[in-house]
């Protein structure tokens, strides 16, 4: 994990003052909220209905067990008692004041940890892979390369007033993407070219939000050295021609669809052309130092743990059996596993922890994987690097905090944005649709045979939830002041990128849940195996058999 | 007025003259684009002279550039960026020596990142106390990235 | 949720330091409650209190705004869903309970 030298410690500290001074003039009204808004959005810090809401980085979703507790202390000193993992790998708090705002991010410098550009119009926190450093289909691990591109990216002073946020993924898998780069701004895939050497194809032009689109190729293959250069490019040609007339247009995914990409990427090589310079390639020696943290850890030399796995997945016990099976990831390393802890348990809103839930993982983070956990887009956290002799007792102690649900990339395992409950954006609640779907499908040999299922639900058309790339996406919408909920099928974040297509008028909030159990019905019975997972029936048969079994007025076929 | 340049309040030297107002006999003035394209031999041979152009503008629409004292980009709002960009193209693509001035909508909480992209004189919102204001530049002391005054980033000077 | 016809309306903001939601009182100045809103007319009759706190109170209150209610048997009550949140709250569970059982086995 990257450690903050005297620079990176002092950056993050005068910003803290900094943010101190301002929002000492705000209170004292010396500075107006407007002239506010963009200084404390660019630390993160958004008014939301009832309270101000803080978003904290977690740099592409890695946390030592020291940030846990540290999250953990602060969500029980100046919030509520718990914190929220988002899509974007950060976490956040609903309830700090704005007064105790200066303290904890006082408190998070402490740990390395900030709230820097977590909002606004400027570069936010770059994510990736969970998985990333461990996978088994890695080509190269994309850390380092997002830690350089966050210290490029803070407080990079020509583009702190972009026309509208920027958001930056990296992966390292190519066969299968977990950071849904072709739905960024920029996306990054490390990728090996003819030669054999390792580089980056670098897309751009992806997002959610309003007008969904799939990113594209801006260069299909770039020398490692030259990333930043083409990075402030690409962000100086869209600080100078997105648009910035209207706040819905604004996003460089409308100015790529408005050039088209032949002409983006000759401006974007333009650009680059003239202004690389030696400066800004990235010597090797940087590249070598940040690598460094990032070393594989020292992992002891087990057997492959292959067939105690396969044991464990036939335990007697059958909680723990499922929960082997379901939740864990293979690991590179023989003897060891990655462990997904889900935070979707029935009656939760998905994604909050509890201060003692959030000390307790951190205690289990240094027990059991070396010290680190993930965030993932899915809110869920993962502890990494856990010896596959030690799942029983990581799985005790998981089930003694009530974050042993084996569900993970099943259906109850659907991620939510807080929606009108929480967020001034929003026009129908979200949270209380994923707890009623959660409670509809809480039977685990049904989650099994259902399989892998993706469900995600926005309040708005904002799309935090994700909703245009999941096999099932929920969209809450205000119908002449109603919450109403429209429904979408078939869409995936991944290499196979698709955006969900709407099945038809929205459904009242009383029939939503139904309509999904219905499309559910409708797909156990069109599959042609067990194998064929929700979203390969519905690319086979298209979006006709589960539009007429949603809309259709009978009960859904009983139990 | 007062303005700051290179981190001190000083008074400005300059003067900015509307479209159509009478020229005065010498001096330094501001002018803007359009003028300036219309009258910029008989400008250039009378006065000190400076340009103000609109953030849709760029460095290539400023025709004999280096023969100018000062570059005056206007923030329409403040969270319009653009300036900084065209800031820097002046500065580092087109090696531009003069003084280059921030005018329009700029607060104080704009200014560090504003020098750091080659402007060193500013005109702040009226209202404001520029004693305040020239605080903070102190700030934030060390880039991550390039800065007009040291092109290295940080990962140069580590 | 009961969606009535607006009958009145009121200003409400957050306040600066807590961010928590504010309602004009008669007397001027802020409270929490919503029972204790000033009542006016119609929209047109908010906007100069809405103006006034925008130019003066910025050091109390936040992004002032009216929106309308229905005043009624039950006092008063927003008309829309977005301000009944932000009335009573979140309507979802806003802290995980402990379990009660996070002591690690040894």
């Amino acid at each position: 994990m990257y450690k903050y030298d005297a620079y990176d410690t002092r950056i993050i500290r005068e910003r803290a003052a900094q943010f101190r001074g301002q929002v000492e003039r705000r209170l004292s009204g010396e500075i107006t909220e407007d002239e506010f808004k963009p200084l404390r959005l660019q630390n993160g810090l958004y008014m939301q209905l009832h309270a101000y809401m803080l978003r904290v980085a977690v740099p592409y979703g890695l946390l030592s067990s020291k940030q846990l507790r540290k999250l953990a202390h602060v969500a029980r000193t100046y919030d509520k008692g718990y914190a929220h993992v988002t899509t974007r790998q950060n976490f956040q708090y609903n309830w700090p004041s704005l007064e105790d705002v200066p303290k904890i991010l006082d408190e998070l410098a402490d740990v390395e940890m900030h709230a820097v550009q977590t909002s606004g119009n400027c570069v936010r926190n770059v994510t990736s892979d969970p998985f990333a450093g461990i996978a088994q289909d890695e080509l190269e691990d994309p850390r380092p390369w997002a830690e350089i591109m966050r210290q490029w990216s803070t407080f990079h002073p020509e583009f702190a007033a972009l026309p509208r946020k920027f958001k930056i993924a990296i992966t390292g898998a190519p066969g299968e993407d977990r950071a849904a780069v072709k739905f960024h701004d920029i996306g990054v895939r490390i990728v090996k070219n003819a030669a054999g050497e390792v580089g980056f194809e670098i897309l751009a032009g992806g997002g959610m939000g309003r007008t969904p689109i799939i990113g594209q190729v801006v260069r299909e293959f770039l020398p490692k050295e030259q990333l930043l250069g083409y990075l402030e490019a690409i962000l100086r040609v869209y600080n100078l021609s997105g648009r910035r007339d209207n706040k819905y247009k604004a996003r460089i995914k409308i100015l790529v669809t408005a050039l088209g990409i032949e002409e983006f990427r000759r401006l974007v090589e333009e650009e680059f052309a003239a202004s690389y310079t030696p400066d800004l390639e990235l010597p090797v020696g940087e590249i070598e130092r940040v690598k460094a943290f990032f070393l594989p850890p020292a992992y002891e030399s087990l057997p492959d743990g292959a067939s105690q796995l396969a044991a464990f997945k036939l335990a007697p016990e059958r909680r723990f059996g499922q929960w082997v099976t379901n939740n864990t990831v293979a690991h590179k390393v023989p003897g060891y596993a990655a462990a997904v802890i889900s935070i979707k348990t029935k009656g939760i809103p998905p994604g909050d922890v509890s201060d003692t839930q959030l000390d307790a993982l951190a205690d289990l983070a240094d027990r059991f994987s070396m010290g680190l956990a993930t965030t993932t887009h899915t809110q869920n956290l993962v502890l990494p690097d856990v010896k596959i002799s030690e799942l029983p007792q990581l799985f005790a102690a998981l089930e003694n905090l009530d974050l042993a649900e084996a569900n993970y990339g099943k259906l109850t395992d659907l991620i939510t944005c807080p929606g009108l409950d929480y967020c001034a954006l929003a026009n129908a609640r979200s949270i209380p649709l994923s707890l009623e779907i959660s409670e509809r499908f809480d039977r685990i040999d049904y989650l099994n045979d259902i399989g892998d299922i993706a469900i995600k639900i926005s309040g708005c058309i904002n799309a935090c939830g994700h909703h245009h790339v999941g096999h099932i996406g929920i969209l809450g919408i205000d119908k002449k002041g109603v919450e109403a909920y429209q429904l979408q099928l078939g869409g995936s974040p991944g290499n196979d990128a698709s955006i969900g297509k709407i099945l038809g008028p929205a459904f009242a909030e009383d029939e939503i849940v139904d309509a999904v159990e219905k499309v559910i019905v409708k797909y156990l019975e069109l599959r042609d195996s067990a194998e064929e997972t929700f979203l390969q029936t519905v690319r086979r048969v298209g979006l006709e058999p589960f539009k007429q079994a949603a809309y259709e007025k009978a009960p859904a076929a009983a139990e | 007025m007062q303005i700051i340049r290179k981190r001190a309040i000083v008074e400005d030297d300059f003067v900015h003259i509307e479209d159509g107002a009478e020229l005065p006999s010498g001096g330094k003035i501001i002018v803007t684009l359009a003028r300036y394209l219309v009258e910029k031999d008989s400008l250039l041979a009378a006065f000190t002279l400076g340009v103000r152009i609109q953030s849709d503008k760029l460095p290539k629409d400023i025709p004999e550039l280096h023969r100018l004292a000062l570059v005056a980009i206007e923030f329409p709002r403040f969270t319009d960026g653009r300036g900084y960009s065209i800031a820097k193209l002046l500065r580092q693509r087109e090696k531009f020596t003069g003084e280059i001035r921030a005018v329009g909508w700029v607060l104080r909480d704009n200014l560090l990142f504003m020098e750091r992209c080659g402007v060193d004189a500013f005109e702040v919102q009226p209202g404001k106390p520029l004693e305040s204001a020239v605080q903070a530049f102190a700030e934030l002391e060390v880039p991550y990235q390039a800065t007009v005054q040291d092109p290295r980033p940080l990962y140069r000077r580590r | 949720m009961q969606h009535k016809g607006a009958t009145h309306w009121i200003v409400t903001a957050n306040f600066t330091a807590s961010g928590a939601v504010a309602y004009l009182r008669e007397d001027g100045s802020w409270g929490q409650k919503l029972a204790e809103s000033r009542l006016f007319a119609d929209e047109e009759a908010t906007k100069p209190l809405v103006a006034l706190a925008q130019k003066t109170q910025q050091f109390t209150v936040s992004d002032p705004y009216g929106i309308d209610v229905h005043v009624g048997e039950s006092g008063i009550e927003p008309v829309t869903k977005r301000e009944s949140i932000r009335a009573l709250g979140p309507t979802t569970p806003i802290r995980r309970p402990d379990s009660g059982r996070e002591r690690l086995p040894v």
